[in-house]
């Protein structure tokens, strides 16, 4: 999925922290799934691609949460 | 009970730590090889170098005929001078595959090492250049004289500087003595530095070529990537060997056959392969300063590169319109690097105009603005 190929910022690392377990362990299933694929040089079968309506934004809501009160911190920082 | 000796042990534990139980990413490739192939090429260079100096004589009267006497005279002297020659070609193969490898797969997000291999890179270029006098044959006598030329478009300094650095009033005796000071001190400097680099390599882990966080699935140093460094180890060591014993003078310049004639040009001073791209982009600009500055742009700009970084993921590896990016940058390297052995004659010269702007463009404008289009287009951000 899109998010699981985010670049590691803080932001993104923290809102991995708080995601749910079933969510974060399924993301480090499919992150070490391409680990594994790449070290073969392989790629997956065509039938278990993510499809289009399948590759969903998980990651966004709590990203947006974390952008939000790091802005925040900032902002009373800088009073 | 203490554990084993490579854990507990002051010393070695360092040295466990960054070439035995490091955990490195699973699926690092082979252009994550080029890292261990640049110390393997740094220390041929040192011991070929330190036997070299054993007989080289840096005095304009006896350098040229040193050089001869180790070719024919020294023991094994011919191949140690070989392997010397050559093997700061294949240094520069190496770095430019590093440096690619960097840029494709956005390694250098980790912008502590990716500075210092910036600066690692221009001592490196020092280095060979100063290197490259040392023999005083006529492109060594020329080269030099052109380059440390440029010296004087520093403004107001200018003159004063570059004579400082020559010892006198032109490329001369003294020039030579420094210089053969500064090629035996920088790879010290290299080596020091390399550790450097290699310590802030190791407070993020290497990056893999996926892009993703490696932390799910790491691998220990030892026994699978020292093994895999060994082959290529071994496959470097048989390009440098079929060169040295096979071609030696493949890459040479023939003028450099001729000792060193301040009172004869050569028709064509040209620099090493690896710097014709640098020389291309500094010919590009009709204005002596102008052309010096983009000289050094050409490799500063690099220290861009972080951060101009848009793109929400780090590698190019799911991004098609940055790894065409990447090989048009790819491409026009190489094609500065024939402009840069052409004469300043059209069409040459419009074409390594071109280039040069396309150069700077692909790092302050294509990279970045692609990178958004695709944040859009495949990431719906």
């Amino acid at each position: 999925m899109a998010d699981d190929t985010l670049r590691q910022t803080p932001e993104v690392i923290e809102a991995v922290r708080r995601l749910p377990a079933d969510t974060y362990n399924q993301r480090a299933f499919r992150i070490k799934r391409a680990l594994d694929l790449s070290l073969k040089h392989r790629i997956l079968p065509t039938e278990q691609w993510t499809k289009f309506e399948e590759d969903v934004r998980y990651l966004k809501p709590y990203l947006e949460e974390v952008e939000r009160e790091m802005k925040e911190k900032a902002d009373w920082n800088a009073r | 009970m203490t554990g084993p000796l490579r854990k507990s042990h002051p010393l070695f534990r360092i040295l466990n730590g960054s070439l035995v139980d490091l955990p490195a990413p699973s699926n690092l490739s082979v252009w994550w090889n080029f890292g261990s192939l640049l110390s393997l090429c740094l220390i041929v260079q040192l011991i070929t170098g330190i036997f070299l100096a054993m007989h080289y004589t840096a005095d304009i009267s006896l350098a040229f005929s040193s050089v001869s006497h180790i070719c024919r005279d020294v023991n094994y002297g011919w191949l140690l001078r070989n392997i010397h020659a050559n093997s700061a070609s294949f240094f520069f193969i190496c770095l430019y595959c590093h440096i690619g490898r960097g840029i494709y797969y956005g390694s250098y997000v980790n912008q502590e090492t990716w500075n210092i291999g910036v600066i690692l890179f221009l001592i490196t270029m020092v280095t060979a250049f100063v290197g490259y006098v040392l023999p005083w044959g006529q492109m060594s006598f020329w080269a030099a004289t052109v380059i440390t030329n440029l010296l004087s478009a520093v403004p107001y300094i200018g003159e004063m500087l570059v004579q400082w650095v020559w010892g006198g009033f032109s490329v001369d005796n003294a020039t030579l003595t420094r210089f053969f000071t500064f090629h035996f001190l920088f790879p010290f400097i290299i080596a020091a530095l390399s550790i450097i680099h290699l310590l802030f390599l190791h407070q993020t882990s290497s990056n893999n070529p996926t892009g993703l966080d490696s932390n799910y699935d790491k691998a220990p140093f030892h026994v699978y990537f020292s093994t895999k460094d060994l082959v290529g180890f071994l496959v470097l060591l048989a390009g440098i060997l079929t060169l040295a014993l096979l071609a030696p003078t493949a890459l040479n310049d023939p003028e450099n056959f001729i000792p060193a004639n301040p009172l004869v040009t050569p028709t064509h001073i040209q620099p090493e392969w690896y710097f014709l791209f640098a020389y291309a982009i500094l010919r590009s600009i009709p204005n002596k300063l102008g052309g010096v500055i983009a000289l050094l742009a050409a490799v500063l700009v690099w220290v861009l590169v972080p951060i101009l970084h848009t793109s929400w993921n780090q590698a190019s590896t799911f991004r098609p319109l940055s790894q065409v990016t990447f090989w048009i940058l790819a491409a026009t390297f190489i094609i500065l690097t024939w402009i840069g052995s052409q004469p300043v004659e059209e069409p040459y010269i419009i074409i390594g105009q071109v280039a040069s702007v396309l150069y700077f463009s692909i790092f302050v404008f294509l990279f970045p603005g692609i990178a958004v289009i695709e944040n859009k287009l495949l990431l719906r951000y």
